[in-house]
């Protein structure tokens, strides 16, 4: 990996790729390199389905090597969602594929001269753009077969559905998992719309003849790979929970505490909660011949996904996440995993992101648009997106966009960007990074529980209200250190209970690239990047007032423990003072 | 009722799945605490046939179908009065090892960090994890680093130990620890919602043939008909029994 193809779809004549040497961007990867590019190059007040705003898609510093969980690919651009910068990744095979093939970024830059669509196939001989008018408006499972009728099974792609054509603000950027079907989304901020308003549908990705990236120290490298591939296997969660159960596992434990926001985040608990959680959903996998263990790329020991077959037995979806299942389930007064299954087929299909889509429905639901718990209603909701009619462009472009549209107060966004399955005012800290991180609410921007082992700001003395604000902090850092590695974020759970598999990481990296990198230079790392995308959302207009839970979570009392959102605003105003 | 407690015990005595045995060898000796064996059924037995009792004996892996009925809460009868340490040793013969698995506990919905301090009461509400994924796993870890992320809704006690009596807890098994204390809590019984049970019964009624039997108050009942059984069942709620037959 030694070069950023570029692609200028303004070029005359149609887009023009060009490869060039990665130069100041080396060495990083993942969302450090995503994040460097939008805050270099992108202009902060650019509009970002303009020609000034770029799309960057990147590997992660280990991807396409033998190292276990590498295959996290990050997309990053101002986000037409949130109006900041914004960094989404998913899982997959691209990640692998494209850092075989030796790039470290795709970047999609400039403004189309026509209307018309193209696609990208790149392979060990080269760039191929074709002007492809035949795949407008295909939702991505048809665009994929298409691709595969026409290169074969050994491919993968990158790709946007229709939604990313109409360029709304829940678009997704969809990545073919290990059976070339598209169910791995970077879901959210609308960076679908950004590839859209590139005019590209998708890149095709094909690295045969192309060898595993090899270390420089092949020996420390593979030792380090076995310590860290057992530390995840004797892990509880990544070792036993997540493969028996997938995230959705967490859908009874935030029921039972009453975190889990029910009906567009008006209570804690869902009474058919227990229809939808993980631990029925393996079971009903099971039953119809699925898979309640799989990965989603080659190489991922952790297998937190599976396969989600329909009453006949035939292939449905994979297998919905924890987020997805609230999002389409409790918070929308839904207890039915089949037509659960089916809103996360339509949304990756279209190429929607599952938590905005659900959380839009809510609040559509809210408005009087559909009774909550009406299943079929949110199916024809997210069909209206798909097609592009009136009402489908209004929910198509997110939760705010839709209170708006129809005049509800209640709608639980931060920057414009829906919050995730974990209600604020129960679980306070993870509030805090919703008010707080540069992409708006995201439960994943503090997800990495590293504290202990990276010591980040020193010991906190988690029983101090601020140890709320200063967790936040830490975690965000750890959080943005380990996606710029390109590593499945799961990893973290191992990582923060044992100190030896982070350090296997850290060897694993040392020894593929002859570093001597330590847990202070991860730090850094995180807080560099953090720093970027601060620095460029101030430059965007982003403000402290910016930080701020929508002000109902203050005053509405939370049921079933009547809580509300306690954190102070200067409080808040601390994270990032390090 | 001498002639009920004692068909009881047989069909326990008749238990002899791979997933039965492996949650009595969980029990170590002495386990069960002051309670002796007869006082452990007289505990989990609803007095004097107040609810109807289904007793159902499944081929060995149809028994973790019942797992799931876990999640949604049971009641099962026990000496109350004593910490949520004490009530998992002694009154659900949870392991060391098993209870070092039981990473978040939740007591009338609050996460506890303090086992030993946490107290249990008739009618209290108790559910059990493992350790689960994420910040908010992490976040409900008990005694965990995150503890304060959820300080708003953390359990603290209040009462004060009290002498131990008999009452009923509503206990919430979920994910993996399904596997480990399924077994016991649904051998020595559980008390459930007559249209939970006939729900779960409704949706599963394909799986339950050959290898299996069930009795409805001691009176033998078509295994094939339990549908239709608990349609019969008047009560709003039922004590279920299920074992694992030798074939």
């Amino acid at each position: 990996m030694d070069k950023i193809l570029r692609i200028d779809v303004g070029a005359a004549g149609g887009p023009k790729a060009t490869a060039v040497p990665v130069g100041e961007y080396a060495g990083l990867g993942g969302r450090a390199l995503t994040s460097a590019i939008v805050s270099k190059e992108v202009p902060p007040l650019c509009h970002p389905l303009g020609g000034d705003n770029k799309l960057v898609i990147a590997p992660g510093l280990l991807s396409g090597t033998a190292a276990s969980q590498s295959g996290r690919i990050s997309v990053g651009c101002k986000s037409p969602l949130t109006g900041g910068i914004k960094e989404s990744n998913s899982g997959g095979q691209p990640s692998q594929v494209l850092a075989k093939l030796g790039y470290n970024a795709i970047v999609l830059e400039g403004k189309p001269t026509s209307d018309d669509l193209y696609k990208v196939f790149i392979n060990k001989d080269g760039v191929k753009i074709t002007k492809d008018n035949s795949l407008k408006m295909l939702p991505n499972y048809d665009l994929i077969a298409k691709m595969k009728a026409e290169h074969g099974d050994a491919i993968c792609c990158i790709s946007i559905g229709p939604a990313g054509e109409m360029k709304m603000g829940a678009a997704t950027v969809a990545f073919t998992d290990m059976e070339l079907r598209p169910t791995r989304h970077a879901g959210r901020g609308g960076v679908g719309a950004v590839m859209g308003s590139k005019n590209i549908k998708v890149i095709v990705l094909d690295s045969t003849g192309m060898p595993v990236r090899p270390p420089k120290d092949q020996p420390k490298f593979q030792d380090a790979n076995k310590r860290f591939v057992d530390g995840l296997k004797k892990h509880p969660v990544t070792g036993q929970g997540l493969p028996a159960y997938g995230t959705n596992v967490l859908t009874n434990i935030l029921n039972e505490v009453g975190g889990y926001p029910t009906y567009n985040f008006k209570q804690g608990r869902f009474d058919g909660a227990a229809k939808i959680s993980g631990e029925t959903q393996a079971e009903t996998e099971t039953k119809r011949g699925g898979l309640a263990t799989h990965g989603c790329h080659r190489g991922c020991v952790i297998q937190c996904s599976g396969t989600y077959n329909d009453k006949d037995g035939h292939f449905l979806t994979k297998q919905p996440e924890y987020e997805t299942v609230w999002a389409h389930g409790g918070n929308c007064g839904i207890s039915d995993l089949d037509k659960i299954a089916m809103l996360d087929f339509l949304d990756d299909n279209y190429g929607l992101d599952t938590i905005e889509m659900g959380a839009t429905i809510a609040v559509a639901m809210e408005a009087g648009l559909a009774k909550f718990g009406d299943a079929d209603a949110a199916i024809r909701m997210v069909k209206e997106v798909g097609k592009g009619t009136d009402l489908g462009r209004i929910l198509g472009n997110g939760a705010a966009m839709t209170g708006k549209a129809f005049g509800v107060e209640r709608v639980p966004v931060v920057k414009n960007q829906a919050m995730p399955a974990y209600d604020p005012r129960a679980v306070q800290g993870i509030g805090v990074t919703y008010a707080t991180s540069p992409m708006g609410a995201d439960h994943t921007a503090g997800y990495a529980v590293a504290q202990n082992v990276l010591k980040v700001g020193g010991d906190v003395n988690a029983l101090k209200p601020e140890g709320q604000v200063e967790l936040s902090r830490n975690l965000q850092i750890a959080t943005a250190a380990i996606d710029s590695t390109g590593m499945c974020l799961f990893i973290a759970f191992a990582v923060l209970d044992q100190p030896d598999t982070f350090q296997a990481l850290l060897d694993m990296l040392n020894a593929f690239y002859g570093l001597n990198l330590t847990g202070d230079g991860v730090t850094d790392l995180g807080k560099k990047v953090l720093k970027m995308e601060r620095d460029f959302n101030a430059r965007a207009g982003f403000t402290p007032q910016h930080d701020r839970l929508p002000s109902y979570f203050k005053t509405e009392k939370f049921a079933p423990h009547n809580v509300t959102f306690g954190v102070k605003d200067e409080d808040l105003d601390k994270v990032f003072n390090w | 009722m001498i002639q009920k407690k004692e068909r009881r015990w047989s069909l326990l005595f008749y238990c002899s799945s791979r997933s039965v045995r492996t949650h009595r060898l969980s029990i170590p000796k002495g386990r069960l605490g002051s309670i002796t064996r007869g006082d452990k059924n007289m505990l989990a037995d609803p007095s004097a046939g107040r609810y109807p009792r289904l007793a159902l004996m499944v081929a060995g892996p149809l028994v973790a179908r019942f797992f799931l009925l876990l999640q949604q809460g049971v009641k099962i009868r026990r000496r109350v009065g004593c910490s949520v340490d004490v009530f998992l040793r002694q009154e659900i013969g949870a392991a060391p090892e098993t209870i070092e698995k039981i990473q978040s506990i939740m007591l009338d919905g609050k996460p506890v960090d303090d086992i030993g301090s946490s107290l249990l009461h008739d009618g209290s509400t108790l559910a059990l994890s493992a350790a689960l994924p994420g910040l908010v796993g992490a976040t409900l870890r008990r005694g965990g680093a995150y503890s304060s992320f959820r300080s708003a809704i953390t359990y603290h006690e209040t009462g004060k130990a009290c002498a131990p009596r008999e009452g009923w807890v509503r206990v919430k098994i979920f994910n993996l620890l399904m596997g480990e204390l399924g077994p016991g809590l649904l051998q020595t019984g559980v008390l459930l919602r007559s249209s939970e049970l006939l729900g779960f019964l409704t949706e599963r009624a394909e799986d339950f043939g050959e290898g299996c039997s069930a009795t409805l108050d001691g009176k033998p009942i078509d295994v094939g008909k339990l549908k239709e059984s608990m349609e019969s069942v008047r009560s709003d709620q039922v004590f279920l029994t299920v074992a694992v037959s030798r074939r």
